[in-house]
């Protein structure tokens, strides 16, 4: 899919050396195509391509949001030495969002694989547990981070009393430094998997019969055909799940906010002790409720320019291995 | 066809597959499960140890009660009118473009084509507080406008809208240029009619996501009569973090869960596929 794209940039590109004729009737037909394009350009201008440059501006600056534009002072690397430094909350972040994305993304990557190998064998109304799956990712994170948040409660939560029914011992989950982030990832694996399952499943659905049956004839079994015919064509698949799962883990926000703000006098989330703030979450912390919109955007920059170094890495290494 | 008798093998793993399922199945419908459940619960029972697996009596009421804590009803209406508004705006302007993009030629096509492809690239977070920024400069904070305008374009769609109509053929918008028709209406009676199937998928893709959309609101709202579900669940959760106040933060969000799934039963199979396709994005 990523190869689709860059056809279609390809094309593009070149398009922009072609002549181009200019008949009355043709010129009328421009002025409707500009008209039709316009609404959309002109949005995208206002809330996308105007904003990512204010982004990088702002990062250089001080800035609280109420002082007119022109009066912010230069900042320089302030902001970005300040972060990488000095804020030790933004390191904790970082760690905990890099924790959190390796381990969702890894395990569900495995966790899906695993379910859709399943949901592709001979099975009574499929579509019925495609839609079990399927249900938590329409489902708000908000509402799913509360959901848990009730399941988990130290003293009265559902999980807890299972786990004394089994003769096990209680556990704090997330009121306890050690295991809520673990706790974040469960959820996020929860919510999630189903996803993954989708895209593997459609994947695994493009993989002729023919291949198989060949390696049947040849003696192989199901282990060897699934190592050398079903993982290696599934490798489009997964490129796209992981580059899509890492970009949108490292966003973290709804689940975490769901299930830390307000937790025991906790009201910047992230807690107990720091132990989930996410970066996303600090980011919003910093820019809404200190008003420090330089460190927040250049937090922003910052983690917009790892997702595309880890997207280039990951699109390089999962590439070069055909 | 006669059916196939399974060796012993075969049980075992067919048993054991199914085995597998059921334990995922449960794993999946727990919360949910326990979200109903729940949210028909005594304030005692939710706060009982151990905590009951079902209601003894279900308290209906609940439902009641929740929407005098916080506006329910009132953010319902809201997050209606502000989804379909969304999605209406966001597949009106996204297959107007795309149609433009895709069967016109105009100078400074291409340049503009490139534009909403680097679009797709930029992550919702990075451009947070700008948007934040120009929406509170323009006066749209804690209304609607603030609420519907900054979603109601999409690169993406703009650029699923334009593969589509590639497809559709050419000789189709000639012949209604022959009869006369005007280049608005071909989009209107021709284009919009043909491009069903991808209008439902970015339709019901969207409208998922902005049914569910938390941390925007959260910026652009202040009053309470301008919250939507996802504001006033989390308002519901922050009157009580308490144990007692569960039965009534679960019977919030199970109403607030309803609509998304119903768009995602009715509309599966083009959701399935916006998943799918949002691959673009990366």
């Amino acid at each position: 899919m990523s190869r689709k794209l860059a056809e279609t940039i390809s094309t593009v590109m070149s398009g922009l050396m072609r002549p181009w004729g200019r008949s009355g009737l043709f010129r009328r037909r421009a002025l409707w195509a500009y008209l039709f394009v316009s609404p959309a350009v002109i949005a995208l201008l206002l809330f996308t391509i105007g904003p990512i440059l204010f982004t990088f501006w702002v990062s250089v600056h001080h800035w609280n949001l109420i002082e007119p534009i022109p009066q912010m002072p230069f900042a320089g690397l302030d902001n970005y030495r300040y972060l990488l430094t000095k804020d030790s909350v933004f390191q904790r972040a970082l760690r905990n969002t890099f924790v959190f994305t390796v381990c969702g993304v890894g395990i569900n990557t495995v966790l899906g694989l695993l379910g859709a190998l399943l949901l592709n064998t001979r099975i009574k109304v499929r579509v019925f547990w495609r839609t079990l799956f399927f249900l938590p990712i329409v489902t708000a994170p908000l509402a799913l981070g509360m959901m848990w948040a009730t399941l988990l409660n130290k003293n009265y939560g559902l999980i807890n009393n299972i786990l004394t029914k089994l003769s096990l011992p209680p556990q704090p989950f997330l009121s306890s430094p050690r295991q809520a982030l673990a706790c974040i990832i469960g959820i996020a694996v929860y919510q999630y998997v189903g996803y993954y399952i989708i895209i593997y499943l459609a994947g695994l659905q493009g993989i002729p019969q023919e291949y198989y049956d060949a390696a049947a004839v040849d003696g192989a079994n199901a282990w060897q055909s699934f190592w050398h015919i079903t993982l290696p064509l599934l490798r489009p698949v997964l490129l796209f799940i992981v580059v899509t799962n890492t970009i949108g883990a490292l966003q973290v926000f709804d689940v975490v906010f769901a299930a830390t703000t307000g937790l025991a006098g906790e009201t910047s989330g992230g807690g107990p002790a720091g132990s989930t703030m996410v970066v996303m979450l600090h980011m919003y912390n910093t820019a809404f409720k200190f008003f420090r919109m330089g460190r927040a955007t250049a937090m922003g920059v910052i983690l917009f320019v790892i997702i595309f170094v880890i997207t280039l890495i990951q699109l390089r290494l999962l590439q070069e291995r055909r | 066809m006669a059916r196939r008798r399974l060796s012993v093998p075969a049980m075992v793993s067919s048993t054991l597959k199914y085995l597998v399922l059921m334990a995922a199945g449960v794993w999946m419908l727990l919360p949910f499960f326990w979200m109903f459940s729940a949210s028909l619960m005594t304030s005692q029972e939710v706060t009982r140890l151990p905590p009951p697996l079902l209601p003894a009596i279900p308290q209906w009421h609940n439902y009641i009660d929740v929407a005098r804590v916080v506006p329910l009803v009132r953010s319902y209406f809201n997050s209606l009118l502000v989804t379909g508004l969304t999605v209406a705006g966001l597949l009106f302007t996204s297959s107007l473009c795309g149609f433009a993009f895709a069967k016109y030629d105009f100078p400074g096509r291409n340049v503009l084509f490139l534009l909403v492809l680097a679009s797709m690239m930029i992550p919702f977070f990075v451009t947070l507080i700008p948007v934040f920024y120009i929406v509170k400069q323009l006066g749209w904070l804690n209304n609607y406008a603030g609420l519907i305008l900054p979603g109601v374009v999409s690169a993406y769609g703009i650029f699923l809208m334009r593969q589509f109509i590639l497809d559709i053929p050419d000789e189709l918008i000639d012949a209604a240029r022959i009869d006369g028709a005007s280049e608005f209406r071909i989009y209107w009676q021709i284009i919009l009619p043909l491009s069903g199937p991808a209008l439902a998928t970015l339709g019901s893709f969207n409208f998922i996501s902005t049914w569910n959309s938390f941390l925007w609101p959260l910026l652009v709202v202040q009053s309470r009569e301008l919250f939507t579900v996802p504001l006033a669940l989390n308002s519901l959760r922050t009157y009580g973090m308490e144990a007692q106040f569960h039965h009534l933060q679960m019977a919030g969000t199970a109403v607030s869960v309803i609509p998304a799934m119903i768009v995602f039963i009715a509309l599966q199979r083009y959701f399935v596929k916006g998943i799918a396709l949002t691959g673009l994005k990366g």
